[in-house]
């Protein structure tokens, strides 16, 4: 029984193809077999025991992993028994899905596992047996970590506390770390590398490493953002960015007004397409209007020429009349018609004178008888002849009489016929002229009323008011926008203020914050340096000294003495055993005293805790700093979003303002432009009214007048007749007078000559009577008489006839001659009325015809113009790609009657669209050269494919401009700010974290060292020295992560803010932050250069090694190549390790645990000679190490060991393990 | 006098090695740190004695639009004729490049197979592709990458994903435009084969 605690057995039971093997490890142990005969497999299964790490076990990845290689069967087992200073106990390891321990507290017994038949029972069975036995056994421990506990003593419960090999201190997985590094290094040759692989290996945990993939990928996030950045801030970015913005604005209106066209353009189509119809019926109405009246014109027209037509007849017929009057007139003057007819007046008388002188002569030539009958009967007949006479005159008289009277009445008659017709014609033409004169004064009135109501109408009032509505509705929204941006700019103002206000009290907050840290930073790290101080300088102070020479002095001295002077090294102190347990002489009861002192642990401790406390500080600041961080960039994002979106909207009601005002302008031009053309056109209509009032008037005044003087034609015309009239019935009456006075008078002188006659009968009576006698003188002269009588009445007789036509065409034509030509006059008169009535509807009738013209040349021109503009947007529009770019919004309008007309649109959408094409082109090329600039995936995500479509320039513009508004660039400084901090922390916190260790390197470099000086070389002589010292590490990535510590712990945590400052302020800020950026780039191309993984312990510092061999010194070198023969080196390699597992078990154990041993499992030492092999045992055995060695062969090496084993493959293909019978030279 | 006297950037070799080989250094380049080497002769003190120093060597530093290049200073004409000949060959490519639906200019990012599908399906830029002399690929696809990668030598333009062999139009292809622009073409009536002729201004 070993006084101490070992592993004290390894029992295999059908463990890969050894089906049981029982293999003592109490002393060195050698293992001698050719390869592949299991040497490494059963040095892997002592090495689990150690380890409990199935994948540190250097099996490789092609290989079957370790459980599955072991413990092929369900009873499977590996037995490790552990001798202690009491009884043994051992382990079961099994495979219970995973691999699981059990600890047995008794020593190990095959019986335990097998049965009657030698079978190994399962692990139930063997729990059972044991039971019975009773055995205690441990309950399942499922993981490696649990098992170590146990093993390294380090396991809180109690009833397994006991199973362990020695007792650990916090470091204790060093323990298995170092035996495995041992046993997977033991191959290689010896170079400084493996050696610190070895320690930092042994010192680290897998993840107390620098990733530099990690650290890249940070950097180069850092460097890309830093860069993206940077590139914004450009001149020339700023500059593109400013353009970009102003192109879309330019496009956007552009397109705007281009969009707004084009729906003019569709409005007009769609108006022209509906239109058509109806301009073209309406059209065909004027037409149809214009033959109405064509019609009814000339239906007027041939009236009024029908009426013309008899009327010139009339006028013919009575001038043809009054022209042969004249003419036959002016015959009988020819003919010297009056003298015929006063000589044919004479007739009635010259006849009767004639009858006298015939009966005169008769009288004369037959009377010789009866004088007195013949006077008598003469007398008689004359009375007779006179009372005829008388009466014949009487009878003329009277008939004249009554011709005349009867010719009056007929003149009369004839006057007041005329007179009726006449009247009655008047009545008729003035009541003809009143209607027209009537009817013009209703026109007048009319056109008044209609000068009134084009005065009081509103021309295009509907786009008028459209218009007016429009403007009014602008006004006020832009009224509400300019209110409403007077509100966002100083929402805005607000905002900003706010934001700079909590932006500063951050700052403030955060550089108070800073200031606190760093000074309890610097009071911390002062206490620190006191500590280190002190620790420093105990081993050659008063303190050291107490610790090297007086027990438990904390419990004495340590109560009474001041902590400075336990520090002092000038004390020189010295033991006097007289003073033992008194102060200079007096004893003191120290027992109610507290103690003041101080073990180096607690020192340590403190030191830990004041580091600690300044992790706790660093990380608090840290925490506040990214919370700060955090908290401002909530603030970006809460009030740059704002901002960006007031300012956004600031713009965009600038921008609608801006459009506003032109549209407003333009609405108040069409406005006027409108009014204007309501206007003309009220002047217009007010122009063709008053030139028809005009002329209405005119006509008027010409129909009044007309009227007046047809009221005194017609008087004329009356007074004519009267006159004509009186003088006729005067002319009647005088002549009535006349002709009966001269019938009186020719009566009278005709009753004179009767009497005269008689008294001359009487008196030839009386003188017949006296005389008796015939008077042959007077018969002579009667005789002569009766022949002139007769003459004159032939004379009459020959003209009688004419005299007679002559009367006749008087009293028939000549008479009538004034009528005649009265009524000619009439037809005249009324022919030319008619010519003016003609020539007055004809004016009327042109005038209107006109008007119609026009209204339908008006309707032909829109027709033709609508077709047009169809016939060129058909032609010269539809295939464009205008159209195509605008089909949707054409397609889509509302028919709407335009300003424009269509031509006048496509022409301008055409020529805008090649203005819009070159300005797209210009902001497409600023955004192309803007996006380039920025890497491909760059983080503001300012990328622009080279297909993108129109809608994604516009949204890169959009995106940017919000990106501006939003000030996001301030949000990205921040976070790449932050990020900067972040990475330097991240940095300096791993090297920081990382070179912590490097003390205990030192450390353990120093006990390696002094156990190199232990070593008894000196009785060999064959190795002289090994000296090893640590030196600075040269690797240039740790270098510079070292110089980014040096730097954060210059410039504290926050060195951010200067990035990208330009604040003359701040400036040395942005030094400051120049400088990290500048290293954390060197740093990358470092990387990226050494093409390294990962910074490791080993990588903090170089080791070198001086081996003194015989009279070969190698010199301080990283790598010993050859110091000697071969064995020579394994002999070394073997003596650092041995030593390098010492010195790790020493720290890794606590100090109460002294006695227990472990193995050293070094592989293949067939090289190395006896001589060697003693020493190498012996070196190990001095420092508690069992040594497990493996040999190809028995060469008589194996002589030198405690036990030794040999291995066979059998015909089964299983392998024995067997004793080999040898003896123990020396250990 | 050395070049520490001169008071140079640390980077002048690197520019050197750049534009001695005849290349550009665009504002926009990132391959290399094209970028920040523009950067560093755009800054004036920096420009001024790069330029002197330089000069000494019988370079000049030329500045276009967010470009820099070499030009040496009393060359040879005979040189001055072979960058010409050289030059030549662009003037198809540039015309093939502007007439291109989706224009390459500053800044834009494209990949040959795009270019080569646009020529395929429009016959006049496939007639303006197979015209271009000096390259024997079968396909469209490879004359144009043939194309970029002849661009891609000279400097106008930049390889930035090899995986994507996406391009990306460099601020040097300004100098392309500016010397086409500065091309008068007249027709010289008085010469007896009557053909056109090309002045560079």
């Amino acid at each position: 029984m070993e006084n101490c605690r070992i592993l004290n057995r390894i029992v295999e039971i059908n463990i890969a193809n050894v089906k049981y093997a029982d293999i003592e490890l109490s002393g060195n142990t050698c293992f001698v077999g050719t390869n592949n005969f299991g040497k490494t497999s059963l040095q892997r299964a002592i090495l689990f025991f150690y380890s409990a790490n199935s994948r540190g076990l250097g099996i490789s990845s092609s290989q079957k992993p370790f459980e599955e290689h072991y413990f092929r069967y369900e009873n499977s087992y590996l037995i490790y028994e552990i001798a202690t200073e009491e009884k043994p106990f051992f382990v079961i390891v099994y495979r219970h899905n995973k691999l699981v321990f059990r600890f047995v507290d008794g020593a190990y017994d095959p019986d335990m596992f097998f049965t009657a038949n030698n079978d190994a029972m399962k692990i139930k069975e063997v729990i059972s047996n044991l039971e019975k036995r009773g055995v205690y056994i441990s309950n399942q421990i499922d993981t490696f970590e649990r098992y170590r506990n146990i093993i390294y003593g380090t396991e809180t419960d109690k009833q397994l506390s006991k199973f362990h090999l020695l007792k650990g201190n916090e470091k204790y997985q060093n323990i298995p770390k170092s035996i495995t590094n041992v046993f997977l290094s033991s191959k290689s040759s010896i170079d400084s590398r493996f050696i610190k692989d070895f320690i930092a290996n042994s010192l680290t945990t897998e993840n107390s490493s620098i990733k530099l993939e990690q650290v890249e990928r940070q950097l180069r996030q850092f460097n890309e953002k830093y860069t993206d950045i940077e590139t914004f801030l450009k001149k020339e970015s700023t500059q593109l960015v400013e353009l970009i913005d102003k192109k879309y604005d330019q496009v956007h209106m552009l397109k705007g007004a281009q969009m707004e066209m084009a729906d003019k353009l569709g409005s007009s189509l769609r108006f022209a397409e509906t239109q058509n119809e109806s301009i073209r019926e309406a059209s065909r109405k004027k037409e149809e209007e214009l033959e109405k009246l064509h019609a009814e014109q000339e239906e007027l027209k041939d009236n009024i020429e029908n009426k013309q037509n008899d009327i010139r007849e009339e006028i013919g017929y009575y001038d043809r009349t009054i022209r042969e009057a004249n003419k036959k007139l002016k015959e009988y003057k020819e003919k010297n018609i009056d003298n015929a007819v006063e000589k044919n007046a004479e007739r009635e008388k010259l006849q009767v004178e004639l009858n006298i002188a015939r009966r005169e002569y008769e009288s004369l030539t037959s009377n010789v008888a009866s004088i007195e009958l013949k006077y008598s009967s003469l007398i008689e007949q004359l009375r007779n002849d006179k009372s005829a006479y008388i009466n014949k005159i009487n009878s003329r008289t009277s008939e004249i009489f009554n011709h005349y009277n009867e010719l009056q009445l007929l003149q009369k008659n004839e006057f007041n016929k005329r007179e009726a017709e006449i009247k009655l014609k008047r009545e008729e033409a003035i009541e003809e002229a009143n209607s027209e004169v009537t009817q013009k004064q209703i026109e007048f009135n009319q056109l008044k009323s209609d000068e009134k109501v084009i005065r009081n109408t509103r021309f295009y009032e509907t786009e008028i008011k459209s218009l007016e509505n429009e403007l009014a509705e602008l006004r006020a929204v832009s009224y509400k926008n300019k209110s409403e941006r007077a509100i966002k700019q100083n929402m805005v103002a607000t905002l900003q203020r706010e934001w700079e206000a909590l932006e500063l009290k951050l700052k403030t907050s955060l550089t108070n914050r800073i200031n606190q840290t760093n000074n309890e930073i610097i009071k911390v790290k002062n206490e620190i340096r006191e500590i280190e101080e002190k620790l420093n300088v105990q081993h050659d102070a008063f303190y050291g000294y107490l610790e090297k020479n007086v027990k438990d002095w904390h419990q004495t001295i340590g109560k009474v003495v001041n902590e400075k002077l336990l520090f002092r090294t000038d004390l020189n102190p010295e033991k006097a055993e007289t003073t033992a347990n008194t102060l200079y002489g007096i004893s003191l009861n120290l027992e109610p005293v507290d103690i003041v002192s101080k073990s180096i642990e607690e020192y340590q401790f403190e030191k830990n805790e004041r580091l600690a406390q300044i992790r706790d500080l660093e990380e608090a600041l840290n925490q506040f700093q990214a919370a700060n961080n955090e908290e401002k960039m909530l603030a970006a994002d809460k009030y740059g979003k704002q901002l960006g979106e007031y300012k956004e909207d600031v713009k965009v009601l600038t921008y609608s303002l801006e459009l506003a005002d032109k549209r407003e302008k333009k609405l108040a031009d069409e406005l006027e432009e409108w009014k204007g053309k309501a206007g003309k056109e009220v002047e217009e209509s007010l122009s063709g009214n008053r030139q028809r009032l005009n002329i209405i008037e005119e006509e008027l005044s010409i129909l009044n007048k007309k009227k007046n003087n047809l009221l005194e034609d017609f008087n004329k015309q009356l007074e004519k007749l009267k006159a004509y009239n009186d003088e006729r019935i005067a002319d009647l009456k005088n002549k009535q007078e006349t002709e009966i006075s001269e019938l009186e008078v020719e009566k009278k002188n005709q009753v004179k000559e009767f009497e005269n006659k008689e008294e001359e009968l009487i008196k030839e009576r009386e003188g017949n009577f006296k005389n008796k006698g015939v008077d042959s003188k007077q018969l002579k002269q009667i005789e002569n008489k009766t022949k002139e009588l007769q003459e004159a009445l032939k004379e009459i007789e020959q003209y009688a006839q004419i005299v007679s036509d002559y009367l006749k065409d008087k009293r028939e034509i000549f008479d009538k001659l004034p009528d005649l030509i009265q009524k000619k006059e009439e037809f005249v008169k009324t022919n030319n009325d008619l010519a003016a009535q003609l020539e007055e509807s004809t004016r009327k009738y042109n005038i209107k015809r006109m008007e119609l013209n026009k209204q339908k040349r008006a309707f032909d021109e829109e027709l033709i113009e609508f077709n047009n503009g169809i016939n060129f947007y058909s032609n010269n529009f539809r295939e464009t790609p205008v159209y195509v770019k605008y089909a949707d919004i054409i397609e889509r309008a509302e028919p709407k009657r335009t300003n424009y007309n269509i031509m006048d649109l496509c022409t301008q959408l055409l020529k805008n669209d090649s203005h819009f094409n070159e300005e797209y082109g210009a902001f497409q090329r600023y955004v192309n050269e803007f996006a380039g600039k920025f890497r491909i995936d760059n983080h503001f995500n300012f990328i622009i494919r080279n297909d993108a479509t129109q809608g994604e320039y516009e949204r890169f513009a959009q995106n940017l401009r919000s990106f501006i508004n939003e000030n996001k660039i301030e949000l990205s400084i921040a976070e790449t700010a932050t990020q900067i901090g972040l990475v330097t922390d991240s940095i300096a916190t791993k090297v920081k974290e990382l070179s912590g260790q490097k003390d205990k390197i030192q450390h353990i470099i120093s006990l390696i060292a002094e156990d190199f000086k232990k070593a008894e070389f000196e009785e060999s002589k064959l190795i002289e020295f090994i000296k090893i010292r640590l030196e600075e590490s040269d690797n240039k990535v740790y270098k510079l992560l070292k110089r980014i510590q040096e730097f954060r712990e210059e410039n504290g945590l926050v060195y951010n803010e200067g990035l990208f400052n330009t604040d003359f302020a701040t400036g040395s800020k942005r030094e400051i932050s120049t400088r990290a950026v500048k290293l954390l780039e060197q740093l990358r191309s470092a990387i990226k250069e050494q093409e390294q993984e990962e910074i490791k312990l080993q990588d903090l510092f170089e080791l070198k090694f001086n081996i003194k061999e015989g009279m070969n010194e190698t010199g301080w070198t990283h790598k010993i190549d050859s110091i000697g023969s071969t064995g020579t080196d394994i002999l070394v390699k073997a003596i650092i390790y041995i030593t390098l597992l010492h010195v790790f078990i020493k720290e890794s154990s606590h100090r109460s645990s002294k006695d227990f041993k472990v193995h050293c499992i070094i592989d293949e030492v067939g090289q190395i000679s006896a001589h060697y092999l003693r020493e190498l045992l012996r070196f190990a055995k001095n420092r508690n190490i069992m040594m497990i060695n493996g040999l190809p062969n028995k060469s008589g090496l194996e002589s030198h060991y405690k036990y030794t084993y040999q291995f066979r493959r059998e015909e089964n293909n299983n392998v024995r393990i067997f004793p080999s019978i040898v003896t123990e030279v020396e250990a | 006098m050395s070049a520490e006297e001169f008071n140079l950037p640390k980077q002048t070799h690197d520019i050197f090695g750049v534009m001695a080989r005849g290349n550009f250094i665009s504002s926009n380049g990132t391959r290399d740190g094209m970028n920040r080497l523009y950067d560093i002769i755009n800054n004036p003190d920096n420009f001024d004695r790069l330029q002197a120093y330089f000069n000494v060597i019988r370079y000049n530093i030329e500045r276009g639009n967010n470009y820099f290049y070499f030009s040496k200073l009393g060359e040879p004409n005979s040189e001055l004729e072979k960058k010409l000949e050289r030059f030549e060959r662009y003037i198809d490519i540039i015309d093939l490049l502007a007439s291109m639906d989706n224009k390459i200019t500053i800044g834009s990012r494209f990949r040959p197979s795009e270019i080569a599908e646009e020529c395929n399906a429009n016959v006049r830029l496939k007639q303006k592709l197979q015209k271009i002399p000096l390259y024997r690929s079968e396909t469209l696809h490879n004359k144009v990458r043939e194309i970029c990668d002849l661009m891609s030598r000279d400097s106008f333009l930049e390889l930035e994903d090899e995986k994507t062999e996406s391009y990306k139009v460099l601020d040097s292809y300004n100098y392309l435009l500016d010397i086409i622009n500065a091309i008068a073409i007249y027709d010289d009536s008085n010469s007896s084969d009557d053909t056109q002729a090309i002045v560079y201004n």
